[in-house]
């Protein structure tokens, strides 16, 4: 890696990092919300919402692609879809509805000053860390599992050209996001001050991932580092051990990098590689974005008197996220903000099992949780 | 008018909501008739678009009002 390359990788994650947190606590861009209150509620604006962030990201990546902008595709780090991503959805999707945000809302919301976040955050780091205790099992599992092997995107299966697929799902997608724009089923009327409208919060996020493609390479992706920084936490305290786990010496992140012209290899061991360059500043900047927009609207407020139940539901939620996360592999984040609009095949079977995950999810939360609120 | 204040601050999403809907409906007679107003105080922002549009839609009246670091919810009866 160079040093200029390393500079601008690292502030590139920020910035987009603090942004992402900015608008999303502005906009109240809740993705464990929105799949929730699908199911809970039967309320389906935020779906419409992420629907219309996946399409105009879909256009954005297509057009830099077509253009020569992005060069890696498809991106560094998908692999072909297997049933681990299905069964890995369902656990997240059961996991951040439990914790009340997906790993992305747990930064933000954790800025903010939301205690239960705080504890979800470390359940996220126990549980990626704990994943490494049966890495060897689910591999193995996940490799025998393969639906297609070798084929990573929908085009590639159906033997057409990116630019066909990414056509036919424009039309799919576009005729109701166009219905929805039409009828202004995206606005929603807040009360809360310095409210954005989350469609506009949909368009900057879809911008905020296709600039992160072309400059870094990736989507936005987090949850490796939370496994990173958990083997780091526990070399300090048992050495021999994350010596002996198999999974902190693999390096699953390596690809080169055409644009900034250096190359990156990471993975969950503790120490600085490739994974801490990118992920670490994009979590330091989702939790600064919640800071910086909470504290400016004066709402930053630490609350400690939580019941006692929504914090262990916070704790489990985020341990459920992160062995989820290592499963699947990966998060919402980059599976649905960064898979889906490029027709990834695992990112559509994990957004599958998030489905009936956050439905399961809703009915625990709200039948024991919440049951003596 | 009686008051019955509920405080919900630092809770989970989407506990304001909940609560309150349980306590709309248990409390649905003395809300119409006028003899007692819900107040609900919240850090969640999700709640100032949650909990206003789905009790208006139950037919009741309500405010929002911003209080220092928290939000202020009442739901009353739509006359009031």
């Amino acid at each position: 890696m160079t040093f200029s390359g390393e500079w601008i990788t690292g502030l590139t994650s920020l910035v987009i990092g603090c942004l992402a947190g900015l608008v999303m606590h502005r906009s109240d861009f809740c993705m464990a919300g929105m799949m929730r209150d699908l199911f809970l509620f039967r309320r389906y604006t935020m779906l419409k919402v992420l629907m219309l962030l996946v399409l105009v990201n879909m256009i954005l990546t297509e057009g830099f692609r077509l253009y020569g902008w992005i060069e890696l595709f498809p991106y560094p780090a998908f692999g072909p879809p297997a049933l681990s991503n299905l069964l890995g959805g369902a656990l997240f999707g059961f996991g951040m509805v439990l914790a009340g945000g997906c790993v992305a809302g747990t930064l933000y919301k954790m800025g903010s000053g939301n205690v239960i976040s705080m504890f979800a955050f470390i359940g996220l780091l126990i549980g990626s860390t704990l994943y490494a205790e049966f890495h060897g099992a689910w591999k193995a599992f996940s490799d025998a599992t393969v639906f297609t092997p070798g084929k990573i995107t929908l085009a590639q299966l159906l033997g057409v050209s990116q630019g066909a697929a990414v056509l036919g799902a424009l039309v799919i997608l576009g005729i109701p996001v166009l219905y929805w724009w039409k009828t202004g089923a995206f606005v929603r009327r807040s009360y809360a001050a310095g409210y954005l409208q989350p469609w506009k919060a949909a368009l900057i996020i879809a911008l905020l991932v296709a600039i992160s493609v072309i400059i870094i390479g990736v989507p936005l992706g987090i949850t490796t580092s939370y496994a990173k920084f958990g083997s780091w936490f526990m070399s300090l305290v048992l050495p021999e051990h994350v010596r002996e786990l198999a999974y902190f010496s693999t390096m699953p992140f390596r690809y080169a990098n055409p644009l900034l012209e250096i190359s990156y290899s990471g993975g969950p061991g503790p120490g600085y590689d490739g994974i801490a360059l990118i992920q670490y500043p994009l979590i330091f900047g989702l939790v600064s974005g919640g800071l910086i927009s909470s504290a400016s609207l004066g709402e930053f407020r630490i609350y400690f008197k939580v019941p006692l139940p929504q914090l262990a539901s916070g704790l489990l939620g985020g341990v459920l996220m992160g062995l989820a996360a290592r499963m699947a592999p990966s998060c919402n984040i980059w599976h649905l903000l960064g898979g889906l609009p490029i027709l990834v095949m695992q990112s559509m079977l994990f957004g599958i099992g998030l489905l009936p995950g956050a439905w399961l999810g809703g009915k625990f939360l709200s039948g024991i949780v919440l049951k003596n609120n | 008018m009686e008051i019955k204040e509920i405080d919900m601050r630092g809770q989970i999403c989407p506990s304001t909501f909940i609560t309150a809907l349980r306590e709309i409906n248990l409390n649905k007679n003395e809300i119409k008739s006028e003899t007692l107003k819900l107040v609900f105080i919240t850090d969640n922002r999700d709640s100032t678009v949650t909990i206003p549009e789905t009790a208006e839609n139950m037919g009741y009246g309500t405010t929002v009002t911003k209080e220092e670091h928290h939000y202020r919810i009442e739901i009353f009866a739509a006359r009031q």
